[in-house]
């Protein structure tokens, strides 16, 4: 049996709170296939944004196991960790984080900046990433110029721009129109479906959720519900396991 | 280097609070180079060459202001190694105004010997013999000269203020030194004086000593001075320029002054950097929490923090030293105008002032920004895209 893409064992994340020590995750175990779209919902407090974190490597863990594509990062030091997000993780943002003085096109060039690829080849990669949110007539545009959606979609390209195998999106659509959160949605998926990404979202979104192809509930830290889409349904499969698991999500 | 663009972009964000920044570094830093270049000034060594070196002053221990006897100058010019010694004494009056912009320097002299002890001094018009057979006459400074459009044989008319007695003396020469700005004083015969104020005879402000050489120059303070060691007029002979430092110097320690003023300017400096380069980073805690998500690392975060930092001292900094630079030739002369004008001539562009600027500009950005650098490359990722901007 193939190695899973990610493999999370017996996690857990506790904080520290002057005298009181609260308990994020309790023990989660997790995998998740390479090529995976993974919506992950649950109530404010639940424990998904530190999975998320956790999962992309910008948080440590209190205890337990996280690999990603075959290397442990629980224990990787400082540098090396800040190396392997370079190389190996997306991220994208519910605000979409752009950095307000670069342009589009400067925007997408900043984690190609750790690389050693030339100025040439960098510029071909982020026209790639461009071309592919289709802003490459944006490139020149600061984000100010932009549309909710247009930011989302540079954010994406920045996160695709070196060309990492996992794309980690915190609520991608949360701060978007319904029109605008669509367009998010079908990115995510052409960056499932047709690069091979595999996606870990967090969504308070059924909608979102149904995007993907299978849906993890956390509830306090433990892992409730594990449902998966089946066959080639996967959008009516997963609205059903939404509709079921309805009662979970608080709605604003 | 990759990376400059970012840290240059980050430098002009704020515009307006960068142009501010600056300008608190460019202004603070002129001063500083100004009140570096006079202390560098004072100090600056006697020129090489003999002609001017080896000049000694002799005035009362106690103070510039309480005169000595004038017999004192023949019995030093006795001493073996002195060349020749004369009489100095400050008559200052009026001339057109008391305006600061018509004061120069006017002293009673003995001509024969201010002419062996001046020896740098270069007549370029009239003559020495001129000025030595008429009794009235006077010798100028070519640069007073021509500020004032004076010709040979012209009366000018000294109102007197610390003594009373009005004198009117004929040009008889007019001089130059060697060192720029430092030609603008009349020196007309003691005789003279005495003369129209008898009370004056006797007694003389300084005594200007002429030292046949360097080891004579460096032995012969001490011997002046344990000459008159236990008469009711003990001495205080020092160097030329020790003295005009020490002239200064009657108004406080100057230099210490001038240091300490330096030091305030710049720790105020130091203090607006600072704060705007927290300023900087407290509105940045989320967009640096989203380079170290993408792989920047805690090194590297801190090297742009603190490299904007330098970016903005350094910008401050250098300006400072251009307008410096600029305005230097304009500064002079405002000095050679004022009572300390005397210095004007060592008044220029110090490499060693520039690179003390230089230095000043580096360790503000450096000591500015590397607080604010820790702090950015220390805080947790998580913490920082907890932030709202």
């Amino acid at each position: 049996m193939a190695e899973p893409f990610i493999r999370i064992e017996n996690l857990v994340k506790a904080y520290q709170r002057d005298t009181q020590s609260l308990t994020v995750l309790s023990g989660l175990n997790l995998v998740v296939d390479e090529g995976e779209f993974l919506a992950l919902m649950g109530p404010s407090g639940s424990g998904k944004t530190t999975l998320l974190n956790l999962v992309a490597g910008i948080d440590r863990p209190t205890s337990g196991r996280i690999a990603v594509g075959g290397q442990e990062i629980h224990g990787m030091g400082e540098a090396a960790l800040a190396k392997w997000r370079s190389r190996n993780v997306g991220f994208i943002f519910q605000l979409y984080n752009l950095v307000p003085v670069l342009t589009a096109f400067e925007n997408v060039e900043l984690p190609l900046l750790l690389t050693d690829l030339s100025r040439a080849r960098r510029r071909k990669q982020v026209e790639l990433a461009l071309s592919i949110v289709g802003l490459t007539d944006r490139m020149d545009h600061y984000p100010r110029q932009l549309s909710g959606g247009q930011e989302q979609r540079v954010a994406i390209a920045r996160a695709i721009a070196t060309d990492p195998k996992l794309l980690v999106a915190d609520e991608p659509t949360g701060d978007l129109d319904a029109r605008s959160g669509e367009e998010i949605l079908v990115l995510l998926e052409r960056l499932n479906d047709e690069f091979k990404k595999t996606v870990v979202m967090v969504t308070h979104d059924p909608r979102a959720a149904a995007r993907a192809h299978r849906l993890v509930h956390l509830d306090k830290g433990v892992l409730k519900e594990d449902i998966r889409a089946e066959g080639g349904k996967k959008e009516v499969g997963m609205a059903a396991a939404i509709a079921a698991s309805a009662g979970f999500e608080p709605r604003p | 280097m990759r990376l400059f663009p970012l840290v240059l972009k980050n430098v002009f964000r704020k515009k307006t609070r960068t142009a501010l920044t600056i300008a608190s570094t460019v202004l603070p830093l002129l001063v500083i180079c100004l009140l570096a270049t006079f202390v560098r000034a004072l100090e600056r060594p006697d020129p090489a060459a003999t002609r001017g070196m080896f000049r000694l002053v002799t005035r009362h221990q106690v103070s510039l202001a309480v005169p000595i006897p004038v017999t004192y100058a023949d019995r030093i010019a006795r001493l073996p190694g002195v060349v020749a010694a004369t009489k100095f004494t400050w008559f200052g009056g009026v001339y057109v105004d008391k305006s600061a912009k018509n004061f120069f320097p006017r002293f009673a002299v003995e001509p024969e010997t201010f002419l062996r002890v001046f020896d740098d001094a270069r007549i370029l018009e009239g003559s020495n013999e001129e000025w030595l057979a008429d009794r009235t006459g006077c010798v100028v400074g070519v640069e007073s000269y021509r500020k004032y459009g004076w010709r040979l044989g012209q009366k000018v008319t000294l109102v007197g203020d610390i003594y009373p007695v009005n004198l009117e003396l004929t040009i008889r020469g007019v001089y130059d030194l060697p060192e720029k700005g430092t030609a603008r004083a009349i020196f007309f015969n003691r005789t003279y004086l005495e003369e129209a104020l008898p009370s004056s005879a006797g007694q003389t402000g300084t005594v200007y000593v002429k030292a046949a050489d360097a080891a004579a120059a460096g032995r012969l303070p001490k011997e002046i001075d344990a000459l008159f060691e236990n008469s009711p007029a003990p001495t205080k002979t020092e160097s030329e320029k020790a003295f005009q430092t020490g002239f200064i110097e009657q108004l406080g320690n100057v230099k210490l002054l001038i240091g300490a003023i330096g030091f305030v300017i710049g720790l105020v400096v130091l203090l607006i950097s600072a704060n705007t380069m927290a300023l900087a980073a407290r509105e940045r805690v989320t967009e640096i929490a989203v380079l170290r998500t993408l792989g920047y690392t805690k090194r590297t975060v801190f090297g742009l923090v603190l490299a904007e930092s330098l970016a903005l001292s350094l910008t401050g900094g250098l300006l400072g030293l251009a307008l410096f630079s600029l305005l230097e030739p304009g500064l002079k002369s405002g000095l050679s105008n004022s009572p300390a004008g005397a210095f004007a001539s060592n008044f220029k562009l110090f490499p060693e002032v520039l690179a003390l600027g230089f230095v000043i500009a580096v360790g503000v950005g450096v000591l500015a920004g590397v607080v604010p650098a820790l702090r950015s490359a220390r805080r947790p990722i998580v913490e920082g895209l907890r932030q709202v901007a």
